[in-house]
């Protein structure tokens, strides 16, 4: 070991140190919520029968609302917190925007169009009863060319204009133009796949089959692999797409490559969960603000790490623990994530144009 | 033949521009080893542009550009960017990025598939905070720098990025004069430890009093040498072709094109006498050979003050402010 590795000046160390108790702490947290969701819902019981039923499978009612219900939506909740907030961090980076997000920008109505144009364009060959066996990887595939598709028009668009607010606007128009084509295509459409697809959008955390909870699994899991190998593009991308060809980066590939990353995240929450408002846009401002960097290496799995706390505590919250009714988990998201946003406004109305 | 084994960058018949729209002729230059180039121009005539097509940012419509007498367009983009830094005009705006942050962002072209920050990789990105003056302010967000602060945290990023060459669009625009000048020392530092700084203002000051050579854009055409070069051949003469402003090839400078009252003629010698021919000139008053009257008196001692004789009477000043006044009003009574 080299003698000169202790000189004082050596600050990243000092600073590593903090970072690695954040993470620590935020690890803990995502356990503890994962726990207390598994625990806490509409019915009530004792710790030590969920305790039994998850060592234990009798069959019993209780044993069946865990293994069949919670546990899976806690699972559920995690990777959509994850996939989500990655998109939205990725988003932000590479179109140098603090507004960006899957939902704000309209990608996850691209998912959607790109959904429904399978359910009520396609699948009038096949009874709504075989749309869930379909093929989940049909219908997640549709969902990400969708969402790729608005990728490429808000990049388009974000080359001609620098400002971030017409952009967001501009997201905003392109999310209503795309419900009011998916509106057009429910009018056009008949009955029982109008009934498949309106089944299909309210599509929760909850109701995700085990065929799709595995799909949802791999394909997030890919995208969080994928977004490890962006890190260090994305960090180069925060310079601006001059100064990092400048410093060596293939500005291209490395679009292609973080494109499809957001898109298999975004596309594939919105498949089986449909539009989540929020989480994508929120998650990486708070997480900038607990870690106080802009690198990537801590960047990515500290999203990860929070994305996937705050997406089970709105879980958690949507449960309304005790009182036995449920609320939509977008309106619990959407009240976490709103507030941060508009402090990023704020903010950003500040310091002009910082992200 | 001159020796020219140390030509760093070469630009042969090049050809900028966008859209296979040139406005310029071909372009040819050279820059030596360890150089400060500066290059001139008007607005809007293509400066970024040659900067831009140097740094392999856009494509050229035609011709060479030579780094050690390889043609750049064999580089891929990494191999690039250990040869030429680069700092344009676009300010870097991203929250919680620390100075370190930035300037690790220069190990780009060297760090491993996650940009790992080895002991070797700190020690550089270390010492080029250091030699930029910014020690002590590694943690500090870019977003709270000074413009002159920020300056510096670029030229330590691009340091950190190890390059012979380094292209700066502008490096002291938006600068107050103490940190215009404190960036032109910094640079002139690092041309003399063997870096080629190729840079483009609007400072003729900056260019004539420190560069080694100066690229001069004008019409459609590319007119390079060192600055005396080029004041010496009249190549500055029609660059701002104007009623208002004319170059003086006596000191190298521009001044305004004042109203012509006359001759006078001054008496006395030394820095005085020189800031009273620059008070005196700004009015109207060339210097005159033979004694005029009036005529100017500069004091010679710390107490003295200006005279000026007249034909019967002289009046004293205690500062140029109240000579011109006097000496406009003369020129008033004269005509």
């Amino acid at each position: 070991m080299k003698p000169e590795k202790h000189i004082p000046a050596d600050i990243k160390i000092r600073s590593s140190k903090k970072t690695v108790l954040i993470f620590f702490i935020l690890a803990l947290l995502l356990l503890l919520f994962f726990v207390l969701d598994i625990f806490l819902g509409s019915v009530s019981f004792k710790p030590a029968e969920v305790i039994k039923a998850l060592i234990n499978n009798t069959g019993a009612g209780v044993d069946t609302i865990i293994l069949k219900f919670r546990l899976p939506k806690a699972i559920t909740a995690i990777f959509v917190g994850i996939a989500l907030s990655i998109s939205g961090l990725q988003m932000q980076t590479i179109f140098r925007n603090p507004m960006a997000g899957p939902y704000v920008l309209g990608v996850s109505s691209g998912a959607s169009l790109g959904v429904a144009i399978v359910i009520l364009g396609y699948s009038s060959s096949i009874a709504p009863v075989n749309l869930m066996t379909l093929g989940n990887w049909i219908l997640v595939v549709s969902a990400w060319i969708g969402a790729g598709t608005v990728m490429i028009l808000i990049m388009f668009i974000s080359s001609r204009v620098k400002d971030i607010m017409v952009i967001l606007i501009i997201g905003i128009m392109l999310a209503s133009g795309i419900s009011a084509i998916v509106s057009i295509m429910q009018y056009f459409s008949n009955e029982t796949m109008l009934k498949a697809y309106v089944i299909w959008t309210m599509g929760s955390l909850g109701n995700i089959s085990s065929g799709q909870l595995k799909v949802l699994i791999i394909s997030v899991s890919a995208g969080m692999l994928l977004s490890i190998i962006s890190i260090k593009m994305l960090n180069a991308l925060l310079l601006g797409e001059n100064y990092a060809t400048s410093i060596g980066l293939n500005v291209r590939l490395s679009r292609v490559l973080i494109f499809s990353c957001t898109s298999i995240l975004a596309g594939s929450v919105t498949a089986f969960c449909g539009p989540i408002g929020f989480i994508g846009i929120a998650v990486p401002h708070i997480s900038r603000n607990i870690f106080r960097t802009s690198d990537h290496k801590v960047l990515v799995p500290g999203t990860i790490l929070t994305g996937g706390a705050v997406m089970v505590l709105s879980d958690i919250i949507s449960q309304l623990p005790g009182s036995g009714s449920v609320l939509p988990v977008n309106s619990v998201t959407s009240l976490i994530g709103i507030p941060v946003v508009i402090w990023v406004i704020l903010r950003n109305k500040r310091n002009s144009g910082l992200f | 033949m001159e020796n020219n084994s140390n030509e760093i960058l070469v630009i042969d018949s090049l050809k900028i521009g966008y859209a296979s729209k040139s406005l310029l002729s071909p372009l040819s230059a050279s820059a030596n080893s360890g150089e400060m180039v500066a290059i001139l121009g008007r607005n809007g005539i293509g400066k970024s542009t040659l900067l831009r097509t140097i740094q392999g940012l856009q494509p050229s419509l035609g011709g060479n550009v030579l780094i050690d007498g390889k043609n750049i367009s064999i580089f891929s983009g990494i191999q690039l960017a250990r040869k030429i830094g680069y700092i344009s005009t676009e300010i870097v705006k991203v929250s919680h990025m620390t100075i370190y942050d930035l300037v690790a962002l220069g190990r780009f072209p060297y760090t491993n598939w996650i940009g790992r920050i080895d002991y070797d990789t700190h020690k550089i990105i270390h010492d080029s905070i250091e030699k930029t003056g910014l020690k002590g302010l590694e943690d500090r967000y870019i977003s709270e720098l000074s413009d002159g602060e920020r300056q510096r945290a670029m030229i330590a990023r691009i340091l950190a990025q190890d390059t012979d060459i380094l292209i700066m669009d502008e490096p002291t625009a938006f600068l107050d004069i103490a940190s215009k000048y404190e960036i032109v020392n910094l640079m002139r530092g690092l041309t003399s430890e063997g870096k080629t700084i190729i840079f483009s203002t609007h400072d003729f000051n900056i260019a004539i009093n420190q560069a080694d050579k100066i690229w001069l854009i004008h019409g459609s055409d590319l007119t390079e040498g060192a600055p005396e070069d080029l004041i010496l051949t009249d190549a500055f003469n029609h660059l701002f072709d104007s009623e208002i402003v004319g170059f003086n090839p006596e000191d190298g400078s521009f001044a305004f094109h004042n109203k012509y009252r006359g001759q006078i003629f001054i008496e006395g010698k030394g820095i005085k006498r020189h800031w009273t021919e620059k008070a005196l000139e700004r009015i109207g008053f060339l210097p005159a050979v033979t004694k005029t009257i009036p005529f100017v008196q500069v004091p010679a001692g710390k107490n003295d003050k200006w005279i000026l004789c007249e034909k019967e009477s002289s009046s004293a000043f205690g500062s140029l402010y109240d000579l011109t006044r006097k000496l406009v009003m003369v020129d008033k009574v004269l005509t």
